[in-house]
């Protein structure tokens, strides 16, 4: 898979993840705009994220620490730091 | 009240060291754990902030937080319409829940109406001595610091817990908070006896030194262990009317201090406005004024020595992420959570722990 191809997808994917872990409603993974501030138009706070960290790091393996949370802003930051920290580098 | 079933000790399958495991294992290791996560879960839209209701008070107690610091200074507004309008903006940026202190929020009972009014969530912290309007449905914590003779040297009041017992037992929103000092420890059977036989519930506080004190009731390595033995003994006396886990004892009886233990996210020790306690909460103080870089659960305390039960509910609390290690530190955690609920939230009641035993507080030695 090439990488633009992967980065959709791990952006769907994120995108999964944090409407059903926040209980999200009228939005799909497709509609959801992976520019959209989390933390400021969406109202995620300190412990929403925190669920959200444990759930991607279940998915995708990574290791997101505590002081990267400023860096998890959107769904597009996520999938970034994703990609940077997977351990198998596509 | 006792831990339900067998409780959770070592992770199971134990070949995993902590650390390694996954959360959705964590999860699923035990059907207690995720039903209290998912209990627990449900309150994470709670966002604080702190509220001095007026310069005023019908006491004068040793250590007091409320009488250190600029913010002593500071004019009371007792405009109700400025608190409305307050309130109003404070629900606008987000605060769902309000915890109105200092001095003594029972004089000002107008402006606890407005505050219930525009955010019905919330805690009054009290001395106790003046009753609060039943209409006014907010958790009420009211303090004790002893025994009836301790209270009247300490508070300068006779007959306190009498009259808070007289003003405040058998009231579903009451929790009576004993603070442990290094002199009242074993004062604490005798008081306890009291709350439960007229039906009182109460937590544990751990007196927490102001900057700059130099009094004889902050804790030492002695009265730290004699105080987690003395909770954990009335624990088991009063298993029905003691809200406290055993995970509290720890965090709140380690020798270091809470700030040490998890890094405070109050605004006062925490440069990051990026997300959490340091973006959303402020300490407003009776002047409705408030300042970043004083703001916390109770200000002007000596970070090294903050114990305090308040700052462990959003210090502990904030801090899931590196709990969620292996089974038994996650269930510590929601035990703890669940316990800060039901002493901060009307109408959540405390289940059973799941953690029976005392669990290291991660990447520290226990106590």
């Amino acid at each position: 898979m090439n990488h633009e191809a992967n980065f959709e997808q791990t952006v769907l994917g994120v995108a999964g993840i944090v409407i059903e872990e926040l209980k999200l409603e009228d939005v799909t993974p497709e509609t959801f705009d992976p520019d959209l501030d989390m933390i400021d138009e969406v109202g995620v706070d300190s412990m929403d994220l925190a669920t959200v960290a444990l759930v991607l790091q279940d998915e995708y393996g990574v290791r997101i620490d505590e002081e990267d949370y400023p860096k998890l802003k959107t769904i597009r930051m996520i999938a970034e730091y994703i990609l940077e920290n997977s351990p198998v580098k596509t | 009240m006792k831990a339900s079933g067998n409780p959770i000790q070592a992770p199971a399958g134990a070949a995993r060291p902590a650390g390694e495991w996954k959360f959705s294992d964590i999860l699923a290791s035990d059907p207690r754990i995720r039903q209290k996560w998912e209990k627990v879960r449900k309150y994470f839209f709670l966002r604080e902030s702190t509220y001095d209701m007026t310069r005023k008070c019908n006491i004068r107690c040793e250590g007091c937080y409320y009488y250190r610091g600029e913010k002593a200074g500071a004019d009371g507004i007792e405009d109700p319409e400025h608190w409305r309008q307050l309130m109003e903006e404070e629900k606008q940026r987000g605060i769902t829940y309000v915890v109105l202190a200092g001095a003594e929020p029972s004089l000002v009972p107008e402006l606890l109406d407005v505050c219930y009014d525009r955010i019905p969530l919330g805690c009054i912290a009290t001395n106790g001595l003046i009753p609060i309007d039943k209409k006014v449905d907010y958790r009420i914590h009211v303090s004790v610091w002893g025994n009836d003779a301790t209270s009247q040297q300490v508070r300068n009041a006779k007959n306190m817990l009498s009259r808070q017992i007289q003003n405040y037992g058998d009231d579903p929103r009451a929790v009576f908070v004993y603070t442990f000092t290094r002199h009242n420890i074993g004062e604490v059977y005798e008081v306890m006896d009291q709350l439960a036989q007229n039906n009182c519930r109460a937590t544990f506080n751990m007196f927490s030194a102001p900057a700059g004190y130099a009094g004889g009731l902050a804790h030492d390595a002695q009265s730290l262990e004699k105080t987690r033995q003395t909770m954990e003994e009335i624990g088991r006396q009063y298993p029905d009317h003691v809200i406290f886990s055993p995970y509290h004892r720890v965090v709140h009886t380690h020798r270091l201090g809470l700030h040490d233990l998890f890094s405070c996210p109050y605004p006062r020790a925490n440069a990051s406005t990026d997300i959490g306690l340091g973006r959303s909460f402020r300490q407003y103080r009776a002047d409705l004024t408030w300042k970043r870089d004083t703001a916390c659960c109770v200000p002007d305390t000596d970070c090294a020595d903050c114990r305090h039960y308040a700052a462990g509910s959003a210090v502990v609390t904030a801090r899931m992420f590196r709990h969620a290690a292996c089974p038994e530190t996650f269930a510590a955690w929601l035990d703890y959570v669940d316990v800060y609920l039901a002493v901060w939230v009307r109408g959540y009641e405390k289940s059973p722990d799941l953690c029976d035993r005392h669990t290291a507080p991660p990447a520290h030695h226990l106590f």
